[in-house]
């Protein structure tokens, strides 16, 4: 894993594995995850859809119902404290204060119901001791950082008088009220237009930046991380198949599925006719296969690769790749 | 929302002008001549027919209606031809009996159905659930006059806690009054809390699974605030609507309850009128419930504004 000696771990997710009742014993959605947020800091979980990566900032937030989920081993250190041991109170202490999420639909995650000055100072509220008038100023001083323009006004707004990429970043300003130090971004613009998208993400990091704060991202959109991402931890079917520093990634991929992402990314230099992907999709779990779960999609697998589970090896400092194959430089051209 | 009202009341004359034409038109293919009642045991034609006159009941029926309408309008309803009483009258006299009954077993269902259904929604799949659901089950097949006249053995003949039967207005004596309301609200209320409680059963479980309802609790608020505040207020819109016209339903009164409990309401008015085919009984009564059920559904739109502000403003 990339160190950097002047900024401390966050969140530090150890070997996790989850696992829903009713699946086949030793079945795991999120299989043996490792990886370490760190303060100031920016972590791209990128996967396609069903890779388990909601999932696990879901159940880092203490937001999976459990049942029907299990976890099966692994810790989740957030500052040294083992989340997964707290009781349902000390977590939700922790949870809109110290470690808060950005979600991915800003026209359902709004209550319909309640003015925006009324959810943001709620949560305020909920772990300052401050009164009411002093939260509705820090809401309005919120509202102002995330750039919505005559911000007084809005507190008595509700939230379908705004459009929205105004209500994500109502949903943002909910998130950083309290300056948590760390926030879970799940596609936090993948439902927004495209002109949008760029200016919530730039705030997003900026505010992030200014707060110190450790930001996990989960998306599905290379285009996203090359904007953000400091790490990036690659996610295919439960597992994590690549992980390294943004600058790594992308200059030398490893993992042959990294690799079909990136032949996949559009990319704005070259003119492409046609966008590269990678054959098939994830399959479904009940269809996971026994070794490399890629396997079924990949160009280079073999009977080892069927057979068995690759482990995780560093390749070069701070770049982890969970492939027999690699390193693939060479073949790396043919793939893409 | 003014605009709303007055559109909702410019809406209301039709439709009140479309149930009266309908129920006198209904009303007069009956069989039966309440004439031939009112003339005793002779039977004498020409007493008939003079009665016939006095009601102008050898006019066409198009031309009966209209006269009566005429009247309407002018707030006059007639007389009750059996008794000779004013329709109006009897309708004052037999609407706050209604009124409070119907109140009473409203508060009782909603009493009831609202936290069953709350409670069955937030466990939903636990013995709690299971218990709410087949309670409201059993409140739903147990018949109103079987479960009244079970009740009044119970607690009237057997415990002598509370009166078999009767009214009592609850503005002169408020105690009296819930001791006569008791038996029969629980009664009509008992059924009403089923319809409630899966409604607001499946509501709040359409509303726990929404986004909204993760974002308060990714807020770390307390679970009780959650379903209290985020989940509940939307979760209410429906049931708002099911509440209005289910008293609606009770202000055309509970026969068979107000026959139990010997009840002098809106049921037993109707009933009686329709049997003596007193006319302008069954007229008045009709249209004073069609009456109620248009101010109900008001009501009901006045409350969906205030509940629900995606509807505000418009």
């Amino acid at each position: 894993m990339p160190t950097d000696p002047t900024s401390a771990g966050v969140l530090r997710v150890e070997d996790l594995s989850i696992t829903f009742d009713g699946l086949p014993d030793g079945f795991r959605l999120v299989d043996s995850v490792s990886f370490e947020v760190r303060a100031g800091r920016t972590l791209c979980l990128v996967g396609e859809s069903g890779c388990g990566k909601s999932i696990l900032s879901l159940s880092v937030m203490g937001l999976l119902a459990r049942p029907p989920a299990r976890i099966a081993s692994g810790r989740v250190l957030f500052e040294g404290r083992d989340l997964l041991t707290l009781d349902a109170a000390a977590m939700a202490d922790l949870r809109g204060d110290r470690i808060t999420m950005i979600f991915q639909e800003p026209m359902t995650s709004l209550n319909p119901a309640l003015t925006i000055g009324d959810q943001l100072t709620e949560v305020i509220l909920r772990h300052r001791a401050v009164s009411a008038a002093e939260a509705s100023r820090q809401a309005v001083a919120m509202l102002q950082q995330v750039r919505i323009p005559a911000p007084e006004s809005r507190l008595a707004a509700y939230p379908h008088q705004m459009s929205g990429g105004m209500r994500q970043r109502v949903m943002i300003a909910m998130a950083l009220a309290n300056q948590p130090r760390l926030i879970i971004a799940d596609e936090p613009t993948t439902a927004l237009d495209v002109t949008i998208q760029a200016q919530i993400l730039r705030l997003i990091r900026d505010l992030q930046r200014t707060n110190g704060s450790a930001l996990l991202l989960v998306t599905h959109d290379l285009g996203v991380v090359a904007e953000v991402a400091d790490d990036v931890a690659v996610m295919y079917a439960g597992r994590i198949v690549e992980h390294g520093s943004a600058t790594s990634l992308f200059s030398d991929p490893q993992h042959p599925y990294t690799i079909g992402l990136m032949g996949s990314l559009p990319s704005l230099g070259t003119r492409q006719s046609r966008l590269a992907s990678i054959p098939g999709a994830v399959p479904p779990p009940s269809q996971w296969p026994v070794g490399c779960r890629f396997s079924t999609r990949c160009p280079f697998a073999d009977a080892r690769c069927r057979a068995e589970v690759p482990e995780a090896r560093e390749i070069a400092p701070g770049h982890i790749v969970a492939c027999f194959k690699a390193p693939i430089e060479l073949q790396a051209e043919s793939a893409a | 929302m003014l605009k709303l009202i007055l559109n909702r009341l410019l809406i209301a004359i039709p439709t009140l002008l479309i149930v009266s034409l309908f129920v006198f038109a209904l009303q007069h293919a009956l069989p039966g001549d309440p004439f031939l009642v009112m003339a005793g045991e002779e039977r004498d034609p020409e007493a008939i027919a003079r009665l016939r006159a006095i009601y102008r009941m050898d006019d066409p029926i198009i031309m009966q209606y209209f006269a009566w309408l005429g009247q309407v309008v002018q707030g006059e309803f007639g007389r009750s031809l059996r008794t000779g009483e004013p329709v109006l009258g009897l309708i004052l006299q037999k609407l706050p009996v209604t009124i409070q009954l119907a109140a009473a077993s409203m508060l009782v269902a909603l009493a009831i159905g609202l936290p069953a259904g709350i409670i069955a929604a937030v466990r939903k799949g636990t013995a709690a659930d299971y218990t709410a659901s087949a309670i409201a089950l059993s409140g739903l097949s147990i018949p109103n006059f079987w479960l009244g006249i079970v009740m009044i053995l119970v607690f009237a003949v057997e415990l002598r806690w509370l009166p078999a039967s009767g009214y009592v207005p609850f503005f002169s004596d408020p105690l009296g009054a819930l001791e006569t309301l008791v038996m029969p609200a629980f009664v009509l209320g008992s059924g009403l809390a089923a319809f409630i409680m899966r409604h607001t059963r499946s509501a709040m479980l359409e509303v726990l699974r929404s986004d909204y309802v993760r974002t308060a609790r990714a807020k770390g608020l307390d679970e009780r605030v959650v379903i209290n505040k985020h989940a509940l207020r939307n979760a209410l819109i429906p049931v708002i609507t099911l509440s209005t016209i289910l008293f609606g339903e009770l202000l055309a009164g509970a026969v068979l309850t107000e026959q139990v409990f010997t009840i002098p309401g809106f049921g037993k008015l109707i009933v009686d009128a329709v049997f003596n085919r007193d006319y302008g009984v069954v007229q008045g009564v009709v249209l004073c419930t069609a009456v109620g059920f248009i101010g109900m559904n008001l009501l009901a739109d006045v409350l969906y504004i205030v509940v629900n502000p995606r509807l505000r403003g418009r």
